[in-house]
């Protein structure tokens, strides 16, 4: 019986019901036929180019050779994909396609795991019938930093191209020349400068294009595979860590389907450097005049027990915990509430926003949402350089299409396949969003947000903007048709810390602490203790010297603080203030969950136990309280934690470590799970943000490459960082009488060159955020601009 | 973009215009441009491709991919006069290959070669759509019918010491061809002033004669 979605088709004589509208290869696939393909791949456009997956379909005229990777599946098609005319044409196709190819898979990368390879053992002819030599070119040559491209190899499948034009919107690769000396390249000099650059890599066919990190560094049946997400920012895509005598030698997405497509960023993939970085901290060290020697754990812990001994509770404080897991999180929140008996905790560093918003905004949007938005406003950070695969995913909404609008002081990736641009100059936002919400102006914008649901992805557009606003934005977009919200924080498991009460105002499970309860977020730990009103400041895996709105009050308080106990992998500009410094293990160390922006509950997985003595932030603190004699307060491990918490934490209920891992299809869970089980519901409201009214407003915009501590720490992608400079409109260049490329100073210390740029909002001024050129800039609205004396 | 573009001469930008004026999808304006790019630099070069990236909105690679799928576009610097010999079937059977050896020799050079006064670039062309009046050969893309071994050598010579501004297919054909496959109707107006084409806007010789 065939209804509307499905048809019957026959394929090697048996009959199936398939679903319509499906291609016949992926249809056949489902029902358990595989056709061989090269140029196929179910997230990319059909282009029908390889011919590896000719099939016989009977037609009018008898049966025909058809792609079946570009035939849609019709009721009562006939097919056959295993007769004597396919295998010849299979046979045929693979003949061609080795004509030219080295054969050199005994050093290829690919071997052992190539569809060439495998496809031609499978349907290969056996022998070839050219004898004549192969067309040879150089090998292999360098495209970007990260990818090399080896044209003998390529079969011209045009999955490389796609994924950098459909997918990425980076054309930067693509066919040159004809005939016989066809071949993918970049144009001469300027290389495949695409943040998603590595997926050519994992989606490429044969061996053509390969990574700078795993080039000859480990073969296919050699690796261990330990299925992880790639923890760099709150997208969490799903990955795998590819392991090899017990080193990270490639990470690879895995695809899923509510999140990141099979998708990854190169800095998501190319960041596993910094777990091998012979920099790391691999034992515990304290500071003895003026300098750090190595000490061991039990007088390590030790030494901090005695400190936190007689010390009042609310003279203690912890600033991290976004880059571990949810256990870890759970621990250190219970460690800190439970055993030292502090609120002071906060897992943002000043750069985020009201933390009861970001944890328990309602309604709340899942990438799903996105997805299938009818339209979507982008309120935050851009999107490319933060979290770049949900800029993936909004452009495939956009695709879809969903309408978009974009608002922003300068130009963010999305601008370009926008319905609407909102271009305000910083510090203004409020003003913009009254006049929005008023149909005042801006009525583009407003006229492509009436198609719901609308999808507002609402964040701080840079560290330099009232944090207040983004709950504006919250308010605005939740009046929107059919409201969905998406909160934007960006680092790493920031939600899932939130949502571990790793917070001021947060217990576990989005609970809600009273206000007069609560204790001071990072930059009110940070005062405090530059005050000298905090006496132990946990510092964990953060870096507030170079991450906070304030580096100056985060240094003077890391000098004032009379004990500073920094849990780190590295020693950074904020630990290097510390008494004591705890080895830290890193992502791909650690067995846990993880929670993305979406409330999506992933596991992730040690691929091999933390470096030197480094140690999960669970075991650190479970030793350290069970010397402070509260030892049966913590959980003893992972999995305690996991199912501790699974109790303990409301909107978590059920949801542990082993139950996504039997009970979800390896995509993860969103919590809450159930209707009810999350106590926290947040009503965002409009925060009346005050417009600043200075000449000069900062944008103090992140870019994907930093020199963020990872980053700094991956070789492959630390030389990606931008060159950088100050861009300031034409209209402010002229009335500063500054050229492109002439020097101005900044709040009156930093100096650097300017770029006249025609997408910066007028009165606006674009700094980079934590780049080395841009230390020490403190993150207020206003700023001052001065141009070198002399220069003009 | 952030790499250098050179400018054109402002007839060149004006073609730019007129040509971008035509179509309602600017990229498609991508193969006429490129001659305009060609006439600018003398030939494609990656200022000129990047220019015309620049015009249509995308990438230089994507120009680069249809520039160096066309044999047309010449990426090399050619002679002033660029002499194309068909080899392929109809005028390989009817003497194209002495036609080329006798240009190449009476030039001085190999296929592909360009004269050391840079006047004449010989090379070696698939089909050219003349098979009913092999052998035919053209010149800056003017097309000669019936061409002898005896005539490649007067053609060259005369090439060499005429230096005419503009090159007609009428003209040539009078001087130098041979039987025609047919007859092309009404003279040929436009002739070209440089190694690309001349038809519509780019490569005419209006302005030239």
């Amino acid at each position: 019986m065939s209804d509307t979605t499905t048809v019957s088709i026959t394929i090697n004589g048996v009959d199936h019901e398939v679903e319509a509208g499906q291609r016949l290869i992926t249809a056949a696939e489902k029902v358990g036929e595989y056709i061989p393909r090269f140029c196929h791949h179910d997230k990319l456009e059909p282009v029908g180019k390889c011919r590896m997956c000719l099939v016989e379909v009977e037609g009018p005229r008898g049966k025909q050779l058809v792609p079946s990777c570009t035939m849609i599946v019709n009721d009562g098609m006939v097919v056959d994909t295993e007769s004597e005319v396919v295998e010849k044409a299979q046979e045929g196709v693979l003949e061609f396609l080795l004509i030219n190819h080295p054969l050199d898979c005994p050093i290829c990368d690919k071997g052992g795991e190539c569809p060439l390879q495998d496809q031609t053992m499978a349907y290969g002819p056996g022998e070839s019938r050219f004898i004549e030599p192969k067309r040879t070119y150089e090998k292999p040559i360098p495209i970007s930093d990260v990818v090399l491209l080896d044209r003998e190899r390529c079969v011209l499948c045009d999955r490389c191209v796609r994924v950098a034009d459909d997918i990425a919107g980076d054309p930067l690769i693509t066919f040159n020349d004809r005939g016989n000396h066809v071949q993918i390249l970049t144009f001469p000099n300027e290389p495949f400068s695409s943040y998603f650059s590595g997926n050519t890599v994992q989606v490429c066919p044969v061996g053509a294009l390969t990574s700078v990190d795993y080039r000859f560094r480990a073969r296919p049946w050699d690796l261990e595979v330990t299925p992880t997400v790639a923890a760099h920012d709150t997208v969490q895509s799903t990955a795998e860590i590819h392991t090899s005598r017990g080193k990270i030698v490639r990470v690879y997405a895995a695809e899923n389907d509510h999140l990141n497509d099979g998708w990854l960023s190169d800095r998501d993939r190319f960041s596993f450097a910094a777990n091998h970085a012979p920099d790391r901290i691999v034992s515990p060290k304290r500071r003895v005049d003026g300098s750090f020697e190595d000490v061991s754990w039990p007088e390590a812990l030790n030494t901090i027990a005695e400190r936190l001994g007689g010390i009042a509770p609310e003279r203690v404080g912890a600033i991290g915990g976004a880059h571990n897991t949810n256990e870890e999180a759970y621990a250190l929140g219970k460690f800190l509430r439970e055993v030292v008996g502090t609120n002071n905790i906060d897992a943002q560093l000043g750069d985020g926003f009201n933390a009861q918003l970001a944890a328990a905004v309602t309604p709340r949007a899942t990438v799903d949402d996105v997805e299938s938005a009818g339209a979507i406003l982008v309120w935050g950070p851009d999107l490319k350089e933060t979290l770049p695969v949900l800029y993936l995913k909004v452009r495939k909404a956009v695709k879809n299409g969903a309408t978009l609008v974009v608002a922003s002081p300068w130009r963010t990736g999305l601008d370009s396949i926008a319905t609407s641009v909102v271009r305000y100059r910083a510090g203004s936002g409020q003003e913009v969003l009254r006049k929005l919400a008023q149909g005042s102006a801006h009525e583009d914008a407003a006229a492509a947000l009436t198609t719901g649901p609308v999808v507002t992805l609402f964040g701080r557009a840079s560290l330099s903007e009232d944090p207040r606003l983004a709950e504006s934005v919250a308010a605005y977009g939740r009046t929107l048709p059919d409201a969905r919200l998406m909160p934007l924080l960006t680092r790493s498991n920031v939600f899932g810390a939130l949502d571990m009460g790793l917070a001021p105002d947060l217990l576990p499970g989005r609970v809600g602490i009273e206000a007069g309860s609560a204790g001071l977020d990072a930059m009110g730990m940070l005062g405090a203790a530059a005050e000298g009103a905090l006496d132990v400041l946990f510092l964990v895996g953060s870096d507030p010297v170079r991450d906070c709105p304030d580096p100056a009050l985060a240094a003077k308080a890391l000098d004032q603080a009379d004990f500073v106990v920094a849990i780190d992998a590295f020693v950074t500009d904020s630990s290097a203030h510390a008494d004591v410094i705890l080895p830290a293990a890193l992502w791909g160390e650690v067995d846990g969950t993880m929670t993305n922006l979406e409330g999506r509950v992933q596991t992730v997985s040690a691929a091999f136990p933390p470096r030197g003595q480094a140690q999960s932030l669970l075991e650190i603190v479970r030793d350290l309280a069970a010397i402070m004699g509260s030892g049966d307060i913590l959980p003893k491990d992972t999995d305690t934690a996991s199912s501790s918490l699974a109790n303990e934490a409301p909107a978590y209920a059920g949801v542990s470590r082993e139950s996504i891992f039997f009970e979800s299809d390896g995509t993860g869970v969103v919590v809450p799970t159930g209707a009810g089980t999350q106590p926290l519901g947040y009503i965002p409201t409009d925060a009346a943000v005050p417009v600043v009214t200075d000449r000069f407003t900062l944008h103090f915009a992140p870019s994907l490459y930093d020199d963020g501590v990872i980053t700094r720490h991956a070789e492959s992608i630390a030389g990606l960082v931008p060159d950088v400079t100050v861009r300031i409109s034409p209209r402010d260049a002229s009335v500063l009488a500054v050229s492109d490329g002439a020097s101005v100073v900044i709040d009156d210390f930093l100096t650097l060159p300017v770029t006249i740029d025609a997408d910066v909002a007028q009165g606006s001024v674009v700094v980079p955020f934590n780049q080395v050129a841009t230390k020490g800039l403190i993150a207020a609205s206003a700023v001052s601009v001065e141009p070198v004396r002399g220069d003009v | 973009m952030s790499s250098p573009i050179a400018t054109w001469s402002a007839e060149g930008q004006e073609r730019a215009q007129q040509l971008l004026a035509l179509y309602p999808d600017k990229r498609s304006a991508v193969m006429p441009l490129l001659y305009v790019a060609s006439l600018e630099h003398g030939h494609v070069t990656n200022e000129g491709m990047q220019q015309v990236a620049e015009l249509i909105g995308v990438t230089a690679t994507q120009v680069r991919s249809v520039a160096t799928f066309y044999t047309m576009y010449k990426h090399e610097p050619v002679g002033r006069y660029l002499v194309s010999v068909c080899t392929s079937i109809s005028c390989h059977l009817l003497g194209g290959d002495e036609v080329l050896d006798a240009a190449c020799g009476a030039a001085g050079v190999e296929v592909g070669g360009t004269s050391e006064d840079d006047l004449v670039t010989v090379e070696r062309v698939e089909c050219i759509g003349a098979c009913g009046g092999a052998p035919a050969v053209q010149v800056n893309y003017e097309l000669i019918e019936g061409v002898t071994d005896i005539k490649a050598i007067d053609l060259i010579d005369w090439l060499r010491n005429t230096t005419p501004e503009v090159v007609l297919a009428d003209e040539l054909q009078q001087l130098f061809g041979g039987q025609k496959s047919f007859d092309w109707g009404v003279p040929e107006p436009d002739g070209a002033i440089a190694p690309v084409p001349a038809f519509g806007p780019y490569g005419s010789a209006e302005e030239g004669r």
